[in-house]
C-alpha cells in the first residue's frame, strides 16, 4: 500500500477557518471583505492632511454625492443584466439618448416634462428589449451586439438634435434634480445639507434592487445564469427572457440617469453619457469584491463608486490635470478585475486542495480496497 | 527497413500504474506492440483505457511503470503519434490546410507555402488509402470516415520510416458500418508497412475482427491479452464484464408498479431514430447503449431540453406538447444531467442556492420575497436526509466531493417529489459510499411512487437498480431486458449488437 499520497494531518487542522462560512465579525472586517472601505479610510486620511481647507468642506462631500448620483445609477444599470451574464457596453449611449429625447421632446414638440419624462423611460425600456432580443434571438454575443447598439443610439441622438445643444426646455424640469430634503440651514438661512432628489433617487433604485436580487427567486434566478446559463436552464430557469428583463430594467434606470442629467443640465447636452460607461463598469467589477465574495452586488458597486470619486476628487483639488480621471478608472478597473479573477482562482485553489485531503483522509481511514 | 526483427517490439510498457484519490484507474498494466501488429484495447468506461492513452499522450504522469519505445537513442526513433476520439481537425479548414498545421514550425511559418506542392501532397497522403475526395473543401463537409483518414494522414505525413506507433482512440464512434470498413482498410494497410497499431474501442464485434491481438482491461487491470485468432464473443464479454459467460447474476425483487406516468410513441431527435417509451409510477427502467446508440440523448429530450418531435407524449396520461425544462419541472418531472459541473448544477452558488433553484416559489411569503428561515431549514432537513458531509448548505457547491455533489442533486430534484425522474449517469465519479446512498435514494423514490428513467453506460447499475433495461443501439430500442434476462453479460452483448444469435 502506498503511504505517499497521506497528507500530514498538521494541514489539514486549519481549513475550518478558510470555509466562506456566513458569520464571524473578523471575517466580515476582513481587508478581503471590505477593502473598498479600508482603502476609503486611506484616501480620506491622505487628501485630509494634504487639503484639508477644501477636501473637509461639506460643500465637497455633498457635491460629490450628488453628482455621482447619476453614475451610481449608470453602474446599477451595467450591473443588473452581467449578474445574469449579459455585458451591455450601450450604457453611456443609452444615457445620452434619453438627456437628448427628453429635451428634445419638450423643446421641440413641446410636450410637458411630466409627460416627456415617462416617455422617455418606456422608450429606455424599449431599448432593452431590443437588445435583448438581438443577443438572445440573433445569438450575438452581448459585447458586440450592445456595442453596436451603442453606436445606433449614438447616431439617432445625433439624428434628432442634430448634434446641438437644447434649450428652452419646461420651467418645471430644472426643479426635478434641484428638488431635495433640507436638513440644515447655515445662518443665511441657505440650505447647508441637503439631499438631493438624484440622491434619494438613487438610493431607492438601489433597494429596490438590493431586494430583487436579494430577496426575490428572480434575482436568485439571474445569479444562476450569470455562473452557469445552461445549467440554470436545466433547472428551469426561463433564460433568454430573464436575460432580455434585465436589459430593460437596465434601460429604464439608464434612462432615469439620462433624465436627471438634462434637468440637473437644465438642457439637452448632446457630450454627456458616453464617458459614465469607464466609472459604471469599475465600479461594479469593484463592487463585485466587496461584501458578497466575488459576487455583483449593488451594495458595493455603490460604495465601490463613491471610493473611486472620492479619490479623483481628492487627486482634483490637488491640482491634477484632467486626464487624472481617465487614469485613474483605467487602472482601477484594470486592478479591480485582476482582483476579482485573483480571488475566484484563489478560492478555487482553496478548494481543491479541501476536495483533496477530505478524500485522501477518508481513503486513508477507509480499509484498503478488496485485492481483487 | 529493418523487418528481419520482430522480436524487439516497437513499445513496450511495463507495469504501468496511476492513482487518482485512492482508486488505482491503472494497476500494474503491461502491454507489447510489435512492427506490424494490431493490438486492440478494450474494456468498459472506467477500465483505464483512456488513462493508459493520456499517460501515453503526456496528459498525465504515471505513478509507476516504464514506456519504453525501439531504438529511442537512435538518430530515427520510434514515435508514438495519438488520434484522439475527436480528431483534432478544425472543421472551417481544408484537409490540405488542417494536414499543414503541425508543419512549419520557427523561421519555416513566415516562408509562403506553395499551394500546388501541399495539395499533391495531401492527395498522395490520402490516396494511400485508397480513397480520393476533394482535399480542398472544409473538412467539416465531408464524411466522418474522411475526416478520420485526413487525421490519420496527417499523422502520418511527419513519418521518416514506417516503424512507428499509431494509437487510435476510439475511432469508429462516428462512423457507419461502410465508413468503418474504410478506416480498417487504411489501418491495415499501415500495419502492413511496419507500424505498430494500438487500438482503442468498446466495440467488441469490430475488434475481433481488426485486431491481430485483444487486451481486455477491466478496473485498471489488464484481464486478458490474447490472439483474436482463438477468442470468441462470449469469452471476450466474460472478460469485460468479469462475469463467467451463462452464470446468472442476480436480479431484484420486482417492485410494485402503478399507473402510467410517461407514456412516449416514437420519440425522435439528434441521435434518436424514433423510440417507444412507457414508465410506471414505482418503476425503475434503466436504458444501456455503447456511446452514441443514443442512450445519452434520450433524458435530455425527454426532458425538453433538447428539441425533438414526438407522435404521443403523454405525463401521466395528460398531453405534453410544446416541451422545455422549466414547463417539465413543472409538469413534475426531473433530470440529472450526466454531466454535472456543466449541466448538473451551478458550481460558484452555495449548495442551498443549488438546491432550492428548480422551484422557489414554495419558500416565499406574502410579499414574493424568498423566506431565508423557512429556505435554510428545508435545505438543512435535505441535507441530513441524504447525508451531505460536510453539512453545511451555505458552502460553495464546487467545494463539495464528486459524491456530496452528486447527493445535492439528488435533493434538488427529490425534495419536491417528482412524479418523473430522469437520471443520466447517476454515480459517475462517485465514490463508493456515496454511490450506496445515491442507490438507497433511488429506491426510495420508486417505492414512493416516482417513475425513474436511468440511462447509465455501468451494467452493474442497470441490473441493480432497475426493473427492466431497454438497450439502445444506433438510435433505437434493440432490446429490452426484464426479470431472468436482465443480466450483465446479456446487456453488454446487446449493447454491443452481440444479440443471442450472434453467440451461438
Amino acid at each position: 500500500m502506498k503511504k505517499t499520497e497521506a497528507i500530514p494531518t498538521a494541514a489539514v487542522g486549519h481549513e475550518a477557518d478558510e470555509l466562506p462560512m456566513g458569520g464571524g465579525w473578523r471575517r466580515r472586517l476582513s481587508f478581503q471583505n471590505i477593502s473598498a472601505i479600508y482603502l476609503f479610510v486611506v484616501v480620506f486620511v491622505i487628501f485630509s492632511i494634504l487639503v484639508p481647507g477644501t477636501f473637509l468642506t461639506p460643500g465637497t462631500w455633498l457635491g460629490i454625492f450628488d453628482a455621482e448620483s447619476l453614475t451610481v445609477l449608470a453602474a446599477i444599470a451595467v450591473m443588473i443584466p452581467l449578474v445574469a451574464g449579459v455585458f451591455n457596453l450601450a450604457i453611456g449611449a443609452e444615457i445620452a439618448w434619453a438627456v437628448m429625447f427628453v429635451s428634445v421632446l419638450q423643446a421641440s414638440w413641446d410636450v410637458p416634462f411630466w409627460i416627456a419624462i415617462p416617455i422617455t423611460l418606456a422608450c429606455g425600456a424599449l431599448i432593452g428589449l431590443l437588445s435583448g432580443l438581438i443577443i438572445t434571438r440573433l445569438k450575438i454575443d452581448s459585447f458586440i451586439a450592445t456595442l453596436g447598439m451603442s453606436s445606433i443610439l449614438l447616431a439617432a441622438k445625433w439624428f434628432i438634435s442634430d448634434n446641438r445643444q437644447i434649450t428652452g426646455l419646461d420651467e418645471g424640469f430644472r426643479e426635478v434634480a434641484r428638488a431635495g430634503w433640507v436638513l440644515a440651514y447655515n445662518s443665511q438661512g441657505n440650505p447647508t445639507f441637503k439631499i438631493t432628489l438624484p440622491v434619494m433617487v438613487m438610493l431607492g433604485v438601489a433597494l429596490i434592487v438590493w431586494y430583487v436580487l436579494e430577496r426575490i427567486p428572480v434575482g436568485r434566478r439571474m445569479y444562476a445564469i450569470g455562473y452557469n446559463a445552461e445549467g440554470a436552464r436545466l433547472s428551469g430557469v426561463k433564460v433568454e427572457r430573464l436575460q432580455i428583463g434585465t436589459l430593460m430594467a437596465g434601460g429604464v434606470i439608464a434612462a432615469l440617469a439620462g433624465v436627471l442629467m438634462a434637468s440637473k443640465l437644465n438642457s439637452g447636452d448632446p457630450t454627456v453619457g458616453p464617458s459614465m460607461l469607464l466609472p459604471a463598469l469599475t465600479a461594479v467589477f469593484l463592487g463585485s469584491t466587496q461584501f458578497k465574495g466575488g459576487r455583483f452586488n449593488v451594495w458595493g458597486t455603490v460604495l465601490a463608486l463613491y471610493v473611486l470619486a472620492v479619490g479623483i476628487k481628492g487627486l482634483q483639488l490637488l491640482g491634477a490635470s484632467g486626464w487624472v480621471e481617465d487614469l485613474f478608472y483605467g487602472i482601477a478597473l484594470l486592478g479591480a478585475v485582476a482582483l476579482s479573477r485573483w480571488e475566484v482562482t484563489a478560492k478555487r485553489l482553496g478548494a481543491v486542495k479541501r476536495a483533496t485531503t477530505f478524500r485522501r483522509r477518508k481513503a486513508e481511514s477507509a480499509e484498503p480496497p478488496a485485492a481483487s | 527497413m529493418t523487418m528481419e526483427q520482430p522480436t524487439t517490439p516497437l513499445l513496450r510498457i511495463e507495469g504501468m500504474t496511476k492513482v487518482f484519490a485512492g482508486t488505482r484507474a491503472l494497476d500494474d498494466v503491461s502491454l507489447e506492440l510489435r512492427s506490424g501488429e494490431i493490438v486492440a484495447v478494450v474494456g468498459h468506461n472506467g477500465s483505464g483505457k483512456s488513462t493508459l492513452v493520456k499517460i501515453l499522450a503526456g496528459v498525465y504522469t504515471a505513478d509507476g511503470g516504464t514506456v519504453t519505445l525501439e531504438d529511442e537513442d537512435s538518430e530515427l526513433p520510434t514515435e508514438i503519434h495519438i488520434i484522439h476520439q475527436d480528431l483534432g481537425l478544425a472543421a472551417e479548414l481544408s484537409a490540405v490546410e488542417n494536414i499543414g498545421i503541425p508543419k512549419y514550425q520557427g523561421s519555416a511559418a513566415w516562408v509562403p507555402f506553395r499551394a500546388r506542392k501541399e495539395r499533391a501532397t495531401a492527395t498522395r497522403l490520402i490516396s494511400r488509402f485508397g480513397s480520393r475526395f476533394d482535399v480542398t473543401v472544409p473538412v467539416g463537409r465531408l464524411a466522418p470516415a474522411q475526416r478520420s483518414i485526413i487525421a490519420i494522414a496527417r499523422a502520418l505525413d511527419g513519418w521518416k520510416h514506417s516503424r512507428n506507433v499509431l494509437i487510435l482512440d476510439e475511432p469508429t464512434e462516428a462512423l457507419h458500418a461502410s465508413e468503418v470498413a474504410v478506416l480498417f482498410d487504411a489501418v491495415k494497410k499501415l500495419a502492413a508497412e511496419g507500424a505498430g497499431v494500438i487500438f482503442i474501442s468498446h466495440r467488441l464485434d469490430e475488434v475481433v475482427e481488426l485486431a491481430d491481438r485483444i487486451v481486455v482491461l477491466r478496473d485498471g487491470r489488464k484481464v486478458a491479452d490474447e490472439s483474436s485468432a482463438g477468442i470468441d464473443q462470449d469469452t471476450l464479454v466474460s472478460y469485460v464484464t468479469g462475469v463467467a459467460a451463462g452464470e446468472a447474476e442476480s436480479g431484484r425483487a420486482a417492485r410494485a408498479t402503478g399507473e402510467v406516468v410517461l407514456e412516449v410513441e416514437n420519440l425522435a431527435g439528434e441521435d434518436i431514430e424514433g423510440i417507444d417509451l412507457t414508465v410506471r409510477a414505482g418503476e425503475v427502467v434503466g436504458v444501456a447503449g455503447v456511446l452514441g446508440s443514443g442512450r445519452e440523448a434520450l433524458p435530455a429530450l425527454v426532458f425538453g431540453s433538447r428539441a425533438g418531435s414526438a407522435d404521443r407524449f403523454e405525463v401521466r396520461g395528460e398531453a405534453y406538447e410544446r416541451r422545455s425544462p422549466s414547463e417539465s419541472i413543472r409538469r413534475g418531472i426531473g433530470f440529472v444531467p450526466g454531466d454535472r459541473a456543466r449541466l448538473g448544477s451551478v458550481r460558484p452558488l452555495t449548495a442551498r442556492e443549488n438546491v432550492t433553484l428548480p422551484e422557489l416559489d414554495s419558500l416565499t411569503d406574502g410579499l414574493g420575497a424568498i423566506s431565508a428561515r423557512r429556505e435554510r431549514r428545508h435545505v438543512a432537513g435535505l441535507i441530513t436526509k441524504y447525508e451531505v458531509r460536510p453539512p453545511r448548505q451555505e458552502q460553495v457547491f464546487a467545494q463539495f466531493s464528486g459524491g456530496n455533489q452528486q447527493k445535492i442533486v439528488f435533493a434538488k430534484w427529490l425534495r419536491n417529489e417528482p412524479t418523473l425522474l430522469l437520471l443520466e449517469e447517476p454515480t459517475q465519479g462517485v465514490d463508493i459510499g456515496a454511490k450506496q446512498a445515491l442507490y438507497t435514494a433511488i429506491d426510495e423514490a420508486a417505492a414512493r411512487g416516482a417513475g425513474i428513467l436511468v440511462c447509465s453506460s455501468e451494467a452493474k447499475e442497470l441490473v441493480r437498480l432497475c426493473d427492466r433495461v431497454l438497450v439502445m443501439r444506433d438510435g433505437r430500442v434493440a432490446a429490452e431486458l426484464s426479470g431472468e434476462q436482465l443480466t450483465e453479460t446479456r446487456l453488454v452483448k446487446e449493447g454491443y449488437g452481440l444479440g443471442d444469435e450472434g453467440a451461438q
